[in-house]
């Protein structure tokens, strides 16, 4: 029985960060037409018509979607995708190749296993807790995957055999890594914040009012360690205004010069379930995951159920927040986002850091 | 069942090291070495010691081997070095058999027990790092800013020594 | 549970190998990966050892050797990389002169 709570947890967390993703690309898109004052996607589908009667709604709805771009993004990308030819360069292995973006999206679909999607319920005698996996390390594991993404990049950039794609992965690797140190040291005033390495404590924390008024959010009490934390994590996603590694494809050549069809799009899709998992440890560790701030939920599954919808609707928040952002600002050079990497978000995270802990131990 | 387990892991650690030794471009062995380092942080989490199996990857398979990767990469070498030399590889076969003949029928007899339950949680750990080892700690984190400062004054770029 | 002693042989063995190699190399960054393999034997054996008493010191000796390899990485690959300049290879028998 066992085995299959923890198939069902599984099969829930993957369709949610693949969801996640794929909500992310469709926002992408059409967000960014918005944003660009253009209309975007909407031909795909928008003339789905049928004289069978008893048909007509469902073609409705397909029309209703085709023209939002939903059907355009979701359905047409991915066939393209898989009819391309997928070409291998002269002078790299095979292997070595087909392992970019293996690496690039495996550490994060290995990272949701930590993700709580909802409170603890009890159905039928069992408590369920809905996190895949419940390691003594936490956090720290999140840690590891987003050091082990560093090889997706660095590969991929070998691969091109040329000289600019060599560059431009080194360089954003050189970025990912710059990065990670900030955003580790705010990691872990979070955890001397809460006193615990495991998300779902940390939520659990999060649902008391301090003051009588004040949720215990993360994000009231620790404002720097988010700015800091969002901030570093957009760098590591190589998304807003980080994007060099991606932008370099616009001028001369970036890391994904010599991918196409299914590869490209599983570069692409790690780093849509890349930004999801950003939100989701944004929304878990500062804005209190499920709780709604003064309301308890119940213990059993209706309470799993709505904690699991505010979840969602607060990751889809950070999205969306996260792909306004790309779209607005323009983008860093190379020696700014090393002199804000190292300069500026480490020494504020460590300052942080020394804060929270003599804070922690006087209070 | 968790012999199997053992076995396929054991069995992908000690390929990838063999891996490492073989193949003739160095990016490649620098690959299995992560593998290998992959492998034994697998090896500690079957031994409970969880804090040091994350901290495998990040420090090792994150951090070192990503500077061993650049190294390679920023180099260009490809690997095309003299054939190695056969009679000191003999040499020092010959060395290890005589060694693992003298120590391995004394381990084995030794140490085929099952161990205690003793979990490395990061808690445990800790409290023995920042108590009783607290001073190998500070020293630990000075031998960082040396190494750091000793790296980036090697490796500088001067007028004179500009190539890469 | 398994029995320690696999844990320990196959730490022997990764050891002898780790050896091999730095005898048999020439790329001195394959050398260098090669007493990698020896380090990371030699913590495997600590983390059985402090399995086997039930003592944890040993996972702190394995934490102080994975701070002292990633500072020996750093200066060591420095090392590699300012002589390469010199002499533009990184075989182990190029650098016999002592005039650069």
């Amino acid at each position: 029985m066992e085995w299959i709570i923890l198939l069902i947890k599984i099969i829930v967390v993957f369709n949610l960060a693949q969801g996640l993703a794929s909500i992310c690309v469709w926002v992408e898109r059409k967000g960014s037409a918005l944003i660009q004052d253009r209309i975007g996607a909407n031909r795909a589908g928008a003339y789905f018509y049928t004289d069978n009667i008893l048909l007509k709604p469902v073609f409705a709805v397909v029309r209703l979607l085709g023209i939002l771009g939903i059907v355009n993004t979701l359905f047409c990308d991915a066939v393209k995708g898989l009819f391309k030819e997928d070409f291998v360069p002269k002078g790299t292995s095979n292997f070595i190749h087909s392992l970019g973006p293996f690496m690039a999206v495996f550490p994060v679909f290995l990272a949701y296993a930590l993700i709580p999607v909802a409170p603890d319920f009890e159905i039928g005698g069992y408590k369920i807790r809905p996190q895949v996996a419940n390691l003594d390390v936490g956090v720290l594991f999140i840690f590891a995957m987003a050091s082990i993404a560093v090889y997706g990049v660095t590969i991929a950039g070998w691969c091109g055999n040329n000289k600019f794609s060599l560059l431009g992965g080194l360089r954003s690797a050189a970025q990912m890594i710059s990065y990670e140190l900030a955003l580790g040291v705010s990691l872990v005033s979070m955890v001397i914040l809460y006193g615990t390495l495991d998300l779902y404590d940390m939520v659990v924390k999060q649902t008391v009012l301090i003051g009588g008024f004040l949720p215990a959010w993360g994000i009231f009490t620790q404002p720097l360690a988010f700015v800091i934390f969002f901030v570093a994590g957009m760098a590591e996603t190589k998304r807003a205004p980080f994007d060099l590694p991606e932008s370099e494809s616009e001028l001369v050549a970036g890391y994904f010069t010599e991918y196409s069809g299914m590869k490209f799009l599983l570069f692409w899709l790690g780093e849509f379930a890349e930004i999801a998992l950003l939100s989701a440890l944004v929304v878990l560790m500062f804005f209190g995951g499920w709780d709604i701030p003064y309301v308890t939920l119940p213990g059993d599954w209706i309470g799993a159920l709505i904690g699991h919808i505010v979840f969602v609707s607060k990751v889809v928040f950070f999205c969306i927040l996260q792909i306004v952002v790309r779209w607005t600002l323009p983008r860093f050079r190379y020696d700014q986002l090393m002199h804000l990497g190292w300069k500026i978000l480490l020494p504020a995270s460590l300052l942080n850091l020394l804060i929270t802990a003599v804070l922690k131990l006087a209070l | 069942m968790e012999e199997i387990i053992w076995y396929i892991i054991a069995g992908l650690t000690l390929a990838s090291a063999l891996g490492v030794l073989i193949m003739k471009k160095p990016l490649y062995s620098a690959f299995c070495l992560v593998l290998h380092l992959f492998m034994i942080a697998a090896l500690f989490a079957l031994l409970d010691a969880h804090f040091l199996a994350t901290a495998q990857i990040i420090v090792y398979a994150g951090a070192i081997m990503v500077l061993v990767v650049f190294v390679i990469m920023l180099l260009s070498l490809d690997g095309a070095e003299k054939k190695p030399s056969y009679f000191l590889g003999g040499l020092s076969l010959v060395a290890i058999f005589a060694l693992f003949k003298m120590l391995l029928p004394a381990l084995r007899d030794t140490f085929s027990v099952s161990g205690t339950n003793l979990q490395g949680d990061v808690k445990s750990i800790g409290l023995l790092l920042y108590t009783k080892y607290i001073y190998s700690f500070e020293v630990a984190s000075i031998l960082i800013m040396v190494a750091i400062v000793g790296a980036v004054i090697l490796a500088k770029r001067t007028k004179k020594n500009v190539t890469t | 549970m398994l029995p320690l002693s696999h844990y320990i042989v196959l730490a022997a063995i990764l050891f002898g190998v780790g050896a091999l190699g730095v005898m048999v190399r020439r790329n001195t960054i394959v050398v260098f990966m090669c007493i990698e393999i020896m380090l990371n034997a030699v913590n495997l054996t600590f983390v059985t050892f402090s399995k086997l008493h039930g003592n944890l010191e040993g996972q702190i000796g394995v934490f102080f050797v994975m701070v002292v390899a990633a500072a020996e990485a750093a200066v060591g690959l420095a090392i590699i990389i300012s002589v390469f300049r010199s002499i533009l290879s990184v075989e182990t028998t190029d650098s016999g002169e002592l005039k650069l």
